[in-house]
């Protein structure tokens, strides 16, 4: 057990960052960034830290801190981690740390830019790490809030349109928690919020899990993207700049999935094996239409943004198998596709900031003008396809083992779908990168050594966790139990 | 009459009106009346914060009591009262000639809701609610553009003075059923058809203070015509005082609650999806805020329906962190009318650029009354909501979570018309000492509240204990 408190004080970097972002004037934008660079680099050396100090073979959640919040109600500030969280905290603060770097060259408004991504990265560190039901709620909606100034400001193509459409989707989602979390402090008896204890079984009954259960999932799942409620999220990340749609497909999604896997499947087991084939159902449909829909889209944000429909469908398939590879992977595939997505628009909004275009047709041999950015770019097509060598590849793998298991229709359906994933991944890159090339891009420069660095940090670690999986499932195995 | 001291609050109050009515009576200047005033306002607040923990009959038994819910309302509606008076530094929306009355007809009316929340025997309770009723309609009449304020003062007093008989043929029939005008000796008298027919007749000019439906109609309109100041001091204060009066009336139901619940459910859930919807179309800033008021006044009876410990108390705490919100927005608002002139949705355009600090204080405001941490919003609606669904009405909180959601919407085009629009040619405005202090004073009660909503609800908790 560590003295220091590790997790808050990861919660208090971005919140730091923020007061200094505030404070400081306008017109030091450099000090904002390093700022905010600083917070972030140290998260994930907290984070890390928090990685290695984990005791996997003890498992459960560890370096607890708990105080009363509002002792009256039963409502407590406590925060732990277990295995899925520790991995999920490091991929935030990867994200939030190589989010900053690629905002390097903002020019407009960084002050208040940097000000509502430090609060939306505070936000995710709370909800990952919390485990007080109120508490987890409050995080999550700091998280939600800030994407709707940082779309509609500093976004582009229908920015506001979009901008309102995902905020409002979004707290529909809320709107949906509010009675079914409330539910589960009334039902419970009204002692406590406490995710741990409420997750004891026998607390629900089957009947009251059956009901309250798609309040829950469906809830955190238009957040997690899912089909028929995923509309808002390609126009979000289409419409959101670079960092945010970093922040916003890598991390903010994953918040819906996570919220799924520890509230709903958590804590109301019976509801989620009552409604597991409705929604594996609706997974799948979501990753092939994800991926079908992809195929048409001319904008590359677009094609991006479909894919994380379809990619997150596989983790929902994973999660509604309840199976232990199907977690595994679920976690796994969270993961690798925030990291790979933060890739994707990474190197998608370095090319639009200097074309100003994002039109595929537009586009055509890039490689042969830019190399250097564009293999960024392939590379992260490569691991959207799920090419072995590549964390992403294992994460699928085991989803679709477990779904094959356990609903071996949609399991079948679902390896189909990945054949539209191949196909508009390769259209992508055939028409837009390796194609016929044109002159109007002749003069595009190549990242600086200093833009490339998030990348290259991005790159390594889907390679890492590709060739070395086991670091990462014996991770999540010391929740779920298996690797 | 026994134990004077008990009586501190109301007495800093009544000081207030005296001071500020010497200020007119010998013709003081407008600033020297400010100062008076403001000063007297924060001692009466702080008097109020002293006398929390007081508690006595300070008349015969029965009739006022001084306890932790008189107390605790009363510290809101000084609290209130001092923004109010704090915000009239600019009363650039005032008739000219009332400039220097105001402050003297503002205490009255304060001195009315401190001694109504205490009056717990129904011709003190009416009286009292008479004193801060007339305080109100002279209020509402001071706009410097006299067809504006008699607009809106016309509508405030005829919907006042209907609801105002209602409640008094109300009382007449509780008389009636129970042969006593004290609200413990009707409480525990048993129920009986007249007495509920009775307090749902009184509980008209209660849900008029409230700005519920049906008798919300004057909110909109007399938000938008009266003074600045007037109307956010009839935002908060007279909203405080309406839950507090609102928790006494219902207490004397005794355990016939059935038929009352039903009636309030539905109050509830049109006062908030009126108000919510209504306000979706708006375009005069202050105009909205009547209808959010009416949609908050939805929120507040969610608490109240439920007949229970945990409902008072959240609906006591939502009252109090809604006075600190609701005065962040209208301070905007005050600070950048010009002319006296009521800001449009349009002319908040750019509010990011003209004043950093402003842009800052008006999201709080729409974050807050949207329910959005780290504002005390998302706490206030998670104690009611909980209250809600331990009295069984999941679908309740449902439907009031939507309207949550269709608020939002128009709160996020205030922000968006902030930070988004360009500002034009308008120029930075420059915040007084006094409205800098009071934004930040209002902006740390918000984030603090929000952040740590413990002391607000343990003293929310403690007052509504005395109740069930």
């Amino acid at each position: 057990m560590s003295e220091l408190p590790i997790l808050s004080a990861i919660l208090l970097c971005p919140l730091v960052a923020l007061v200094i972002t505030i404070l400081l004037p306008e017109s030091k934008a450099t000090a904002i960034k390093v700022v905010n660079a600083l917070a972030g680099l140290v998260t994930v050396g907290l984070s890390l830290v928090v990685w290695f100090q984990y005791d996997k073979t003890a498992g459960g959640y560890q370096m607890v801190e708990d105080v009363p919040w509002v002792a009256d109600l039963g409502i407590r500030y406590t925060v732990a981690v277990d295995g899925i969280s520790v991995v999920l905290t490091l991929l935030n603060a990867i994200v939030f740390f190589t989010g900053v770097l690629s905002m390097w060259t903002l020019q407009k408004r960084v002050k208040e830019f940097f000000a509502f991504m430090a609060l939306l990265v505070f936000g995710v560190f709370g909800v990952f790490i919390s485990l007080d039901i109120f508490v987890f709620f409050f995080f999550y909606e700091v998280a939600v809030l800030p994407m709707y100034p940082l779309i509609a400001i500093w976004g582009s193509t229908r920015k506001e349109y979009s901008a309102m459409k995902l905020t409002l989707f979004l707290m529909v989602g809320s709107a949906l928690l509010f009675p079914g979390l409330i539910a589960l402090f009334v039902e419970s008896g009204g002692q406590t919020w406490n995710l741990v204890a409420l997750s004891e079984p026998g607390t629900f009954s089957e009947g009251f899990q059956i009901f309250v259960y798609p309040l829950l999932y469906v809830g955190f799942g238009i957040l997690a993207g899912m089909w028929p409620f995923h509309s808002w999220s390609p126009i979000g990340h289409v419409a959101a700049p670079t960092a945010v749609s970093m922040l916003h497909a890598g991390v903010l999604m994953k918040l819906g999935a996570f919220g799924i896997l520890r509230i709903a499947i958590g804590v109301l087991p019976l509801g989620a094996a009552y409604w597991a084939p409705t929604f594996a159902f609706a997974a799948t449909v979501g990753i092939v239409y994800g991926a079908f829909v992809a195929m048409r889209q001319t904008d590359f944000k677009y094609v991006i943004g479909f894919s994380s429909v379809s990619h997150m469908g596989i983790v929902l398939l994973g999660l509604n198998t309840l199976g232990v590879d199907g977690t595994n992977g679920a976690v796994f595939q969270m993961f690798a596709h925030g990291i790979m997505t933060a890739l994707f628009f990474s190197a998608v909004g370095f090319i639009y900031d200097q074309t100003h275009d994002r039109d595929i047709r537009n586009f055509g041999g890039l490689a042969g003008q830019i190399p250097v950015a564009t293999s960024f770019f392939i590379i992260a097509a490569l691991c959207g396809m799920g090419v072995p060598g590549f964390a992403s590849f294992w994460a699928e793998l085991l989803v679709f083992i477990e779904a094959l298991r356990v609903f071996p229709a949609l399991g079948i359906a679902a390896i189909a779908g990945l054949i539209f994933t191949a196909a508009y991944i390769l259209r992508v890159l055939g028409t837009a990168i390796f194609g016929p090339k044109n002159p109007k891009w002749d003069h595009l420069v190549e990242p600086t050594a200093w833009l490339t660095i998030p990348r290259i940090i991005l790159i390594a670690v889907l390679l890492f966790f590709g060739f070395v999986p086991s670091v990462m499932l014996d991770m999540i195995g010391s929740v779920t139990g298996g690797k | 009459m026994n134990q004077p001291e008990l009586f501190c609050p109301e007495f800093a109050l009544l000081l207030g009106a005296l001071l500020s009515f010497a200020c007119t009576a010998i013709g003081t200047t407008t600033r020297v009346a400010w100062l008076v005033s403001i000063s007297a306002a924060l001692i009466a607040a702080g008097t109020s914060a002293l006398a929390l923990s007081y508690q006595g009959q300070p008349f015969d038994a029965g009739i006022y009591s001084v306890d932790a819910f008189s107390q605790v309302l009363k510290l809101g509606i000084s609290v209130a009262l001092a923004f109010a008076i704090a915000i009239s530094q600019r009363q650039d929306s005032t008739r000219a000639s009332a400039r220097t009355e105001v402050y003297f007809v503002l205490y009255l009316s304060a001195l009315g809701m401190m001694m109504l929340v205490s009056a717990t025997e129904l011709l003190t309770l009416y009286i009292a609610l008479e004193l801060s009723a007339y305080g109100l309609y002279i209020l509402a009449a001071l706009h410097k553009r006299e067809r504006l304020g008699s607009e809106a003062a016309a509508k405030y007093i005829l919907f006042g003075a209907a609801a105002s008989a209602i409640s008094l043929y109300g009382i007449s029939l509780i008389y009636g059923a129970t042969q006593s005008t004290y609200i413990s000796v009707i409480a525990s008298s048993g129920g009986s058809p007249l007495l509920i027919v009775g307090i749902v007749l009184t509980l008209a000019g209660v849900l008029y203070k409230l700005a519920a439906f049906p008798v919300h109609a004057w909110a909109p309109d007399t938000y938008q015509g009266a003074p600045h100041e007037a109307s956010a001091f009839l935002a908060t204060a007279s909203k405080v005082a309406a839950v507090g009066l609102l928790l006494r009336v219902l207490s004397m139901a005794g355990g016939e609650t059935e038929h009352l619940k039903t009636l309030l459910t539905v109050v509830a859930v049109l006062s908030m999806s009126i108000g919510n919807l209504s306000a979706l179309f708006q375009k005069d800033f202050k105009r909205l805020l009547g209808f959010s008021a009416v949609a908050h006044a939805g929120y507040l009876l969610l608490g109240l329906l439920t007949f229970s410990e945990l409902g008072a108390a959240a609906a006591i705490f939502y009252v109090l962190t809604y006075v600190p919100i609701v005065v962040c927005a209208f301070l905007v608002v005050a600070a950048v009318s010009q002319n006296g002139a009521n800001p449009s949705i349009a002319s908040l355009a750019g509010l990011y650029k003209r004043s950093p600090f402003l842009g800052l204080v008006l999201l709080v405001a729409m974050f807050g009354l949207a329910g959005i941490p780290p504002t005390p919003g998302l706490a206030g609606k998670w104690f009611l909501f909980s209250a809600v669904i331990e009295d069984g009405h999941l679908w309740l909180v449902l439907v009031a979570a939507i309207n949550a959601t269709i608020s939002l919407y128009y709160y996020l085009l205030v922000i968006k018309s902030v930070y988004l629009s360009p500002p034009g040619d308008a120029p930075a405005i420059k915040l007084s000492p006094t409205y800098s202090v009071t934004a930040f004073v209002a902006v740390v009660l918000v984030m603090f509240s929000g952040f740590y909503p413990a002391p607000v609800w343990s003293m929310a908790k403690a007052s509504a204990s005395l109740l069930f």
